[in-house]
């Protein structure tokens, strides 16, 4: 048997595995495109909204709409504190600082969730059924079909926000010209407040999607949120359409790997794409604007 | 005239010499060279007290303590060649516990496979970190800030996963058990105190190594490569050469921790080598203060103090030493100890100015 039957069914998971990897760069490309700053806590937001979810569900006895809507606005709020209480006081950090302190912020964020909501692996229903489309020999989870869906849904809002609302263009102003932004009275700290809330309700949303995929335990945040940013990278730092091009190369690439490579290194194989992508195309495959690659 | 020079500088060796020389050329890396003016500067009374220090601790401390002294020797050995390469060249590595895997690994299979003796698997496993780090750093080196950051912390990540899946070499998630004591011609460091002299014995030539070193002509790019990389260049240094030599050094260093950690522990697994270790030792550089030799050591002691005593909180371990993070960041991003006298009378004075500070800086 060759490893080739099973490349059309691995495709199909990884264009599933790929948009949840792209709504999470989409996470952190809001922040960059606000401030350049990236947020190593991203995953946890992620990781919160799938937790909290089950929480409000299970604990608070909420219909599952409302209990995801209740986790999102949660998740927002835990977004606004962290830049409030970490990020803001670093605004003149220097990177090293601010990287040390996101990742801090992602210990206390994992480890208290770890704490409150328990260390075991929530699950939650998925949307519309368990039963899995076929399409002649593949097989599909609806659950798939959502996230593939609230993917390019969260991608055409981001697109509206950035594109048609004097907000999103200020917050793009602030990152591309910290200076320009100040002498136009665009009051950047609030910008990146502001960014940090929508980064933080983007990654919850995309935590209450997958959950049903997969379990989500309290360190699942910290991969997924590693795996979101090589993403972001791979397609083409500081672009929407970037972060969803390189979530869903990234999602195929991973999972085809396993029909080729044993299944237990397939999370290395993210980590590889990043080390040569950011070896031979730092700017991604579709070009950034925020990296100059002569002098990368 | 040329001929006659060339004749004249033609030096021949017998086979002994080499082995002299060679002997010599180790001393020499941790001696002060006595034809530069800084020799009164290279060792200060404080130095003498710290020795003094060192060697007394034991006679103070508990049981328990000297063990946690071990510990921190050995993490201090890591930070002190981090902040070679990160203090003083400013660039960034989350991936120095791979390093530090990478040589407990070395060792332990070396030792326990293989029979080697420790004080070979020693050399072996600083060899085997430099390799390592000198093909990922050349490429990956020319990037800066954040991405540096991501693809250490990938390599590390990728270590990771090979240890875990290569099983028959690495014993997979269980590791490797058994690992014989260090010893030296017979003289076997089987207790704490014995380990306590070994490990900071080895830390006290290290950091002669690194003061001759941040003294010399390399010290001195690696401060121009930080403070600006295209003034480097333009003064005739190789800023990628430089880089790569650095990391490659700071991974031997972190490389001889990890050997020195292998044959305290007697044990190597992966649990130990993840991203949470490089996150403490990177935050026993920021702590120590940039640019600083003895910081770092300091900060480690601190922190795996730190470390001990929160392990004794179980389940809120974890949140308390995030929060200590994050405020020891906000609080001191320069180091604890880095002008400390200048700092408190800012902080006296912080009231009083605070119309002042609400400047604008473009």
């Amino acid at each position: 048997m060759t490893p080739w039957v099973h490349i059309p069914q691995l495709l199909a998971a990884g264009i599933t595995m790929g948009a949840i990897y792209a709504l999470v760069a989409l996470g952190f490309v809001i922040i960059v495109r606000a401030s350049q700053i990236i947020n190593f806590a991203q995953g946890e937001f992620v990781m919160l909204g799938g937790v909290v979810t089950f929480f409000f569900i299970k604990g608070a006895g909420l219909p599952y709409p409302l209990a995801a809507l209740a986790a999102v606005l949660v998740v927002i709020c835990i977004g606004l504190l962290l830049h409030l209480l970490v990020i803001y006081p670093l605004r003149k950090a220097s990177v090293l600082i601010l990287i040390m302190a996101t990742v801090g912020a992602s210990i206390v964020l994992s480890n208290t969730s770890a704490l409150l909501f328990g260390t075991l692996p929530k699950a939650l229903p998925p949307f519309s059924g368990d039963l899995p489309l076929e399409i002649g020999d593949i097989r599909i989870a609806p659950q798939g079909l959502w996230v593939f869906g609230a993917t390019f849904f969260l991608f055409f809002v981001l697109y509206l926000l950035s594109h048609r609302t004097l907000l999103g263009k200020a917050m793009e102003a602030s990152s591309t010209d910290p200076l320009g932004a100040d002498l136009t009275g665009i009051a950047r700290n609030f910008m990146v407040f502001l960014a940090f809330g929508v980064s933080a309700g983007v990654g919850a949303i995309a935590g209450v999607l997958v959950t049903p995929l997969f379990y989500t335990s309290y360190n699942a945040g910290t991969l997924l949120g590693f795996k979101g940013f090589i993403a972001a990278v791979v397609g083409g730092w500081g672009k929407n359409s970037g972060a969803i091009l390189g979530g869903f190369v990234l999602g195929i690439v991973e999972s085809t790997s396993i029909a080729f490579i044993p299944a237990g290194y397939k999370d290395a194989v993210a980590f590889v794409v990043l080390l040569l992508i950011l070896y031979f195309r730092p700017k991604g495959i579709l070009g950034s604007p925020y990296i100059d690659s002569r002098r990368w | 005239m040329v001929k006659e020079y060339n004749k004249g500088s033609k030096i021949e060796y017998r086979k002994r010499d080499i082995l002299y020389t060679a002997g010599l050329w180790l001393v020499s890396l941790i001696l002060p060279d006595p034809h530069l003016p800084y020799r009164r500067e290279f060792i200060k009374k404080r130095d003498f007290f710290y020795l003094g220090a060192l060697l007394l601790l034991p006679l103070i401390l508990s049981d328990r303590l000297v063990y946690l002294m071990v510990l921190a020797g050995i993490y201090a050995i890591v930070a002190l060649g981090l902040s070679l390469f990160l203090g003083y060249a400013g660039q960034i590595s989350l991936g120095h516990a791979a390093f530090f895997g990478i040589g407990a690994y070395t060792t332990a299979i070396l030792t326990t496979r293989y029979g080697v003796p420790p004080l070979g698997a020693f050399g072996a496993s600083a060899l085997a970190a430099a390799v390592c780090a000198y093909l990922i750093g050349k490429p990956i080196l020319k990037l800066k800030g954040y991405f540096l950051a991501l693809a250490t912390l990938g390599f590390g990540e990728i270590f990771l996963v090979m240890v875990r899946e290569t099983r028959s070499l690495t014993g997979g998630v269980s590791g490797i058990f058994g690992i014989p004591w260090f010893s030296v011609a017979g003289f076997v460091f089987d207790t704490s105190l014995e380990q306590y002299y070994l490990v900071w014995g080895v830390l006290i030539a290290l950091v002669l190594f690194a003061k001759n070193l941040v003294r010399s002509k390399m010290g001195r790019a690696l401060l121009a490569v930080a403070a600006s990389e295209d003034a480097a260049a333009s003064v005739g240094i190789n800023v990628a050469q430089v880089k790569v030599r650095v990391f490659v050094l700071s991974a031997a260093f972190a490389g001889l921790a990890g050997s020195l950690f292998a044959c305290v522990l007697s044990t190597a697994n992966p649990e130990g080598f993840g991203l949470g270790l490089s996150v403490l030792i990177v935050m026993m550089v920021i702590m120590g203060g940039m640019g600083n030799l003895y910081g770092p050591i300091f900060a480690a002691i601190f922190l795996t103090w730190l470390t001990d005593v929160l392990g004794g909180y179980q389940e809120y371990s974890l949140p308390i030493y995030g929060v200590i993070l994050i405020l020891l960041l906000i609080f001191f991003p320069d180091g604890v100890g880095t002008r400390l006298n200048e700092r408190l009378i800012y902080l006296i004075s912080y009231w009083g100015r605070k119309r002042r500070r609400e400047r604008v800086d473009i």
